[in-house]
C-alpha cells in the first residue's frame, strides 16, 4: 500500500514538475525579456532559447549585414542583406512573426527579396513570398525542404528559420564553461570561459539529415552560442558558432545574434553572418511586411 | 549611346556630390552568344549589352529611379543571310532601351509609381495570360528573361492599401507601343511574318504566273501602311487590380481596356480593276481583359503540406483573331471573338532541394470555325495562329514542366524547362547557371525546338540553338 502510495505520490510529482515546465514555456509572452534562472530544465531552457533565437521579446528588429561563403581553398563569396521582422505574437490570426530579407548586393542578386510569415502553431509551416528582379513579379512559393541549404550556405533552412521547439527532445548534460571559439572567417575569438548549460537535443523525425545535436546555451543570455551536430552516424560533421550580446534597449537587455559562423567538417566550406546596425522597436509599419511592399523593390 | 552616356555622366555627378549616401547605383557587361546546334558555324547571335541603374532618395517618401540598356548585335554584321534583318535587329534599340526612369512616392497606405515602368499581373510563369498590361519584344522568340521581353511603358501606376494585405492598384497608361516581332530574315521570325514577305516579294516582283495571284502584268502596287492610335488621353490603357486575401487563399481580380499591343492586317484593296492595287493596313483595336488570379500554400500538416497552388483566369474579350486559308497561308481577315485562357500550376520541393514545377493551361477560342469558304482550295476557313497562320485548335492545351535543383552552395544551378501543347509540338531548354565570382556570372544552355511548322515552337525546329551567356556586374 505504501509502495502504491509512494508511486501515486511519484506521479503527481511528476506531473506537478511537468505541469510547472508547460506553465513555464505558456509564461513566456511575447514582447517580454526572460533571462534564464538557476534550476531550469532542458525543455525550459531550449523554450527560452527559440524565444531569443526568434527575437520573440522585441516589437521589431532590423538589421543590415554580410553573408561570406568561403569553400576550403579560402575563395570567398559575399553577400549584402537588409533584414527586418515584426514580432506579433497574435492569436486571432495565429501569426508569431512577420520576416524580410532583402539583398542589397551583389549586383547579381540585388533586388532579391524574401518575405516570410511565421505561425505560432507548430505544425503549420510558413508562408513564403519571393520578389524575383528577373521576372519584375513576386511569387508564391513553396516552403523549402527543412534540411535543404539556406540559400546557399552552410546553414539548414530549419537552422535558420524555421526548426522549432516542439521539433526535438532535450536532455541536460551538464554545466561547463565554454572552451572559447575562434573564427576561420574574421579571426576574431568569442566567448572564452562562458559560463553554459550543454543540451543533447534529438530530432523526432527519423531517418533525419541528423542524429542529435549538443548544443551550448549561454548561461547570461540564453543564447546558442555552439553547437555540434552529428550525422545519421553519430560522426560530428558541422559545427555552429553564434556570438550574442545584450543590446540595451529602454533599460530591457535584448540577447542579440552578431555574428554567425558555420563549418561543414567534411567540405571545409564555412559560412559567416555578420550583422550590423542593428535596431529595435522602431515602430515598424505592418504594411512593410505586405506583397505592396515586396513590389516596392526597383531592382 | 550618347543617351546611355549622358545617363551615366549623370549618375556619376549624382554619385560624387553631397547627397552620395542616399545615392545607388549597379550595372552590368553582358555577352550573349548563341550558334545554331544544326550548323556549329552559323553564330545567329553575338549580343553585347551594357546596362546602367541608378536610384536616389531624395526622402523617405520619394525615390527617383532608372535604368537603361544599350546593346549591338554583330552577328548581323557577319552573315550575310541576315543582311535584311541586319538594320533592325543589329541595333535598333526603338524606345525601350529606357527601361525604368519614375518617380516613387511611398506611404502606408498609398503608393504611387508614375513614370516609365512595367507591371505585371497573374501567377503563371512564362505564358502571359494577365501579363498583359505592357507590350513584348518577341524579335527572340519567347526565350529571354520577361524582364527583358516586356516593353516598358509611361503610365501612372497607384497603389491603395485600404487594409493590411489588400491593394487597390490603378493604371493609366497614355504611352502606346506596339508588340514587336523579328523581321524576315531574322533567326526567330514568324512564319506569318515570312509567308507575307514572300507574297509582297512575289508579287512585285512579277514572278508568276503563281497561283492564287493573277498574271504579272495584271499587278499594280502593294501597300502597307500601320495607323497607331492617336496621341489622345481617351485612348490610353486603363487597368484595375484589386488584390486580397480569403485565409490563406490570395487572389487579384483584373480589368485591363486599351488598345491590343500587336497590329491587325486589314486587306483594304480597292475592287480589282487592272493594274490589282493591293493595300494592307495595320490597325490596332480596342479589347478588353476581365480575369483574376488566385495562390495558395498549403501550410497545415497532411499531405498536401508545403505544395502551392497557383491559378490566373481570362476572359479576352474582341480579341482580335486572324482567320484564313492554312494551304496557301493567306489571312482572309480579322475576327474580333470572346477567348478565354486559364492556367493552373503546382509547385513543391522534393528530396531537399529539387523544384518541381507544373503547368497546365487552355487558350479557348469562342468558336471552332471562322465561317467562309476559300475561293483558292474550296476549303472551310480556319482560326489562324497568329504567329505561323496555321490552323488554331479551338481548344488548345498547353503544359509546361519546370525542375530546378542548385549544388556548391548555389553557384551550380542547373534547370530544365519542357512546354508543350497537345499538338505534339514544344520547347526543351535545359540550361545551367555557374557563379564564377560575385561579379562574374556564366549560363549556358539549349533551346530544343519540335513540331511541325504550323506550330508556334515547331516553327523553329530548325533554330535549335546552343547558347553562352557572359554577365560581369558593377
Amino acid at each position: 500500500m505504501k509502495k502504491r502510495l509512494r508511486f501515486v505520490v511519484s506521479c503527481v510529482g511528476l506531473c506537478l514538475f511537468l505541469g510547472a515546465a508547460c506553465l513555464y514555456a505558456a509564461a513566456l509572452e511575447y514582447h517580454q525579456v526572460y533571462k534564464p534562472k538557476e534550476g531550469m530544465s532542458a525543455d525550459e531552457i531550449m523554450q527560452l532559447k527559440y524565444f531569443v533565437k526568434y527575437t520573440l521579446f522585441a516589437r521589431d528588429y532590423e538589421s543590415t549585414g554580410y553573408v561570406y561563403l568561403v569553400d576550403a581553398n579560402g575563395f570567398k563569396r559575399e553577400r549584402t542583406f537588409l533584414r527586418r521582422r515584426l514580432i506579433l505574437g497574435r492569436g486571432t490570426d495565429d501569426l508569431s512573426y512577420k520576416d524580410l530579407v532583402m539583398f542589397t548586393g551583389p549586383t547579381a542578386v540585388k533586388g532579391l527579396a524574401i518575405l516570410t510569415w511565421t505561425y505560432m502553431s507548430p505544425d503549420k509551416e510558413q508562408n513564403q513570398w519571393l520578389w524575383l528582379p528577373s521576372l519584375k513579379k513576386i511569387r508564391k512559393i513553396s516552403a523549402a525542404q527543412a534540411d535543404d541549404s539556406f540559400m546557399g550556405s552552410d546553414f539548414t533552412v530549419e537552422e535558420i528559420t524555421s526548426r522549432r521547439f516542439d521539433d526535438e527532445t532535450y536532455k541536460l548534460l551538464r554545466e561547463e564553461n565554454f572552451q572559447g571559439f575562434q573564427s576561420e572567417v574574421n579571426g576574431q575569438s568569442y566567448h572564452q570561459g562562458t559560463v553554459c548549460y550543454v543540451i543533447e537535443a534529438t530530432p523526432k523525425r527519423t531517418p533525419w539529415y541528423y542524429s542529435k545535436r549538443i548544443v551550448w546555451i549561454d548561461k547570461k543570455t540564453g543564447g546558442d552560442i555552439y553547437h555540434e551536430v552529428y550525422d545519421p552516424n553519430g560522426t560530428l560533421y558541422k559545427t555552429i558558432f553564434k556570438d550574442y550580446e545584450f543590446i540595451s534597449i529602454n533599460g530591457l537587455d535584448y540577447a542579440t545574434q552578431k555574428f554567425l559562423e558555420v563549418k561543414d567538417l567534411r567540405t571545409g566550406h564555412k559560412t559567416a553572418i555578420d550583422m550590423q546596425g542593428i535596431k529595435y522597436d522602431q515602430g515598424l509599419s505592418e504594411e512593410l511586411f505586405t506583397e505592396k511592399s515586396l513590389m516596392r523593390s526597383r531592382w | 549611346m550618347r543617351k546611355l552616356l549622358i545617363l551615366f555622366f549623370l549618375s556619376v555627378i549624382l554619385a560624387t556630390n553631397s547627397y552620395a549616401n542616399d545615392f545607388t547605383m549597379a550595372g552590368y557587361l553582358k555577352n550573349e552568344t548563341s550558334v545554331g546546334l544544326d550548323t556549329l558555324n552559323d553564330v545567329n547571335k553575338f549580343k553585347n549589352i551594357v546596362g546602367l541603374s541608378g536610384e536616389y532618395k531624395l526622402s523617405d517618401s520619394w525615390v527617383f529611379f532608372t535604368s537603361a540598356k544599350y546593346w549591338y548585335d554583330a552577328a548581323y554584321d557577319w552573315s550575310s543571310k541576315y543582311d535584311s534583318a541586319q538594320h533592325y535587329m543589329g541595333h535598333i534599340q526603338r524606345n525601350d532601351w529606357l527601361r525604368d526612369c519614375y518617380l516613387d512616392y511611398i506611404s502606408d497606405n498609398l503608393d504611387i509609381r508614375l513614370g516609365k515602368q512595367q507591371v505585371v499581373w497573374g501567377q503563371s510563369d512564362g505564358i502571359a495570360i494577365l501579363d498583359r498590361v505592357n507590350p513584348f519584344d518577341l524579335t527572340e522568340y519567347w526565350l529571354p528573361d520577361l524582364v527583358d521581353l516586356r516593353i516598358p511603358l509611361w503610365m501612372v501606376n497607384v497603389k491603395y492599401a485600404p487594409k493590411v494585405d489588400s491593394v487597390l492598384q490603378l493604371l493609366i497608361v497614355p504611352d502606346f507601343e506596339q508588340s514587336t516581332a523579328a523581321p524576315p530574315d531574322a533567326p526567330f521570325a514568324f512564319r506569318s511574318y515570312r509567308l507575307f514577305e514572300g507574297f509582297r516579294n512575289t508579287w512585285l516582283s512579277g514572278a508568276g504566273p503563281v497561283p492564287p495571284l493573277p498574271p504579272a502584268f495584271l499587278r499594280g502596287p502593294l501597300n502597307t501602311g500601320i495607323y497607331y492610335p492617336g496621341k489622345k488621353f481617351k485612348n490610353s490603357t486603363f487597368g484595375v487590380q484589386w488584390m486580397d486575401r480569403i485565409g490563406d487563399i490570395e487572389y487579384t481580380l483584373n480589368f485591363l481596356y486599351g488598345y491590343y499591343y500587336s497590329a491587325s492586317t486589314y486587306n483594304e484593296s480597292p475592287p480589282a480593276i487592272p493594274p490589282i492595287t493591293l493595300n494592307y493596313a495595320r490597325r490596332f483595336k480596342l479589347w478588353r481583359l476581365y480575369g483574376g488570379s488566385f495562390n495558395k500554400t498549403f501550410t497545415e500538416s497532411g499531405p498536401l503540406q508545403g505544395i502551392t497552388l497557383r491559378g490566373d483566369f481570362a476572359y479576352y474579350n474582341d480579341e482580335p483573331t486572324y482567320f484564313g486559308d492554312v494551304d496557301t497561308g493567306s489571312s482572309a481577315g480579322v475576327n474580333r471573338w470572346d477567348n478565354i485562357f486559364w492556367l493552373i500550376g503546382i509547385d513543391k520541393y522534393v528530396a531537399t532541394n529539387w523544384l518541381v514545377s507544373f503547368q497546365y493551361s487552355q487558350y479557348i477560342m469562342q468558336e471552332d470555325s471562322p465561317g467562309g469558304i476559300s475561293p483558292t482550295t474550296g476549303k472551310p476557313y480556319e482560326t489562324f495562329n497568329r504567329y505561323t497562320y496555321g490552323p488554331q485548335d479551338e481548344v488548345e492545351n498547353i503544359f509546361s514542366l519546370k525542375i530546378m535543383t542548385d549544388f556548391m552552395h548555389e553557384r551550380l544551378k542547373p534547370e530544365i524547362l519542357w512546354s508543350w501543347t497537345d499538338d505534339n509540338q514544344g520547347k526543351v531548354s535545359p540550361k545551367v547557371t555557374y557563379e564564377v565570382r560575385d561579379d562574374l556570372w556564366v549560363t549556358t544552355g539549349i533551346h530544343f525546338f519540335y513540331g511541325n511548322e504550323y506550330d508556334s515552337n515547331g516553327q523553329f525546329r530548325d533554330k535549335n540553338q546552343i547558347y553562352l551567356n557572359v554577365t560581369y556586374t558593377f
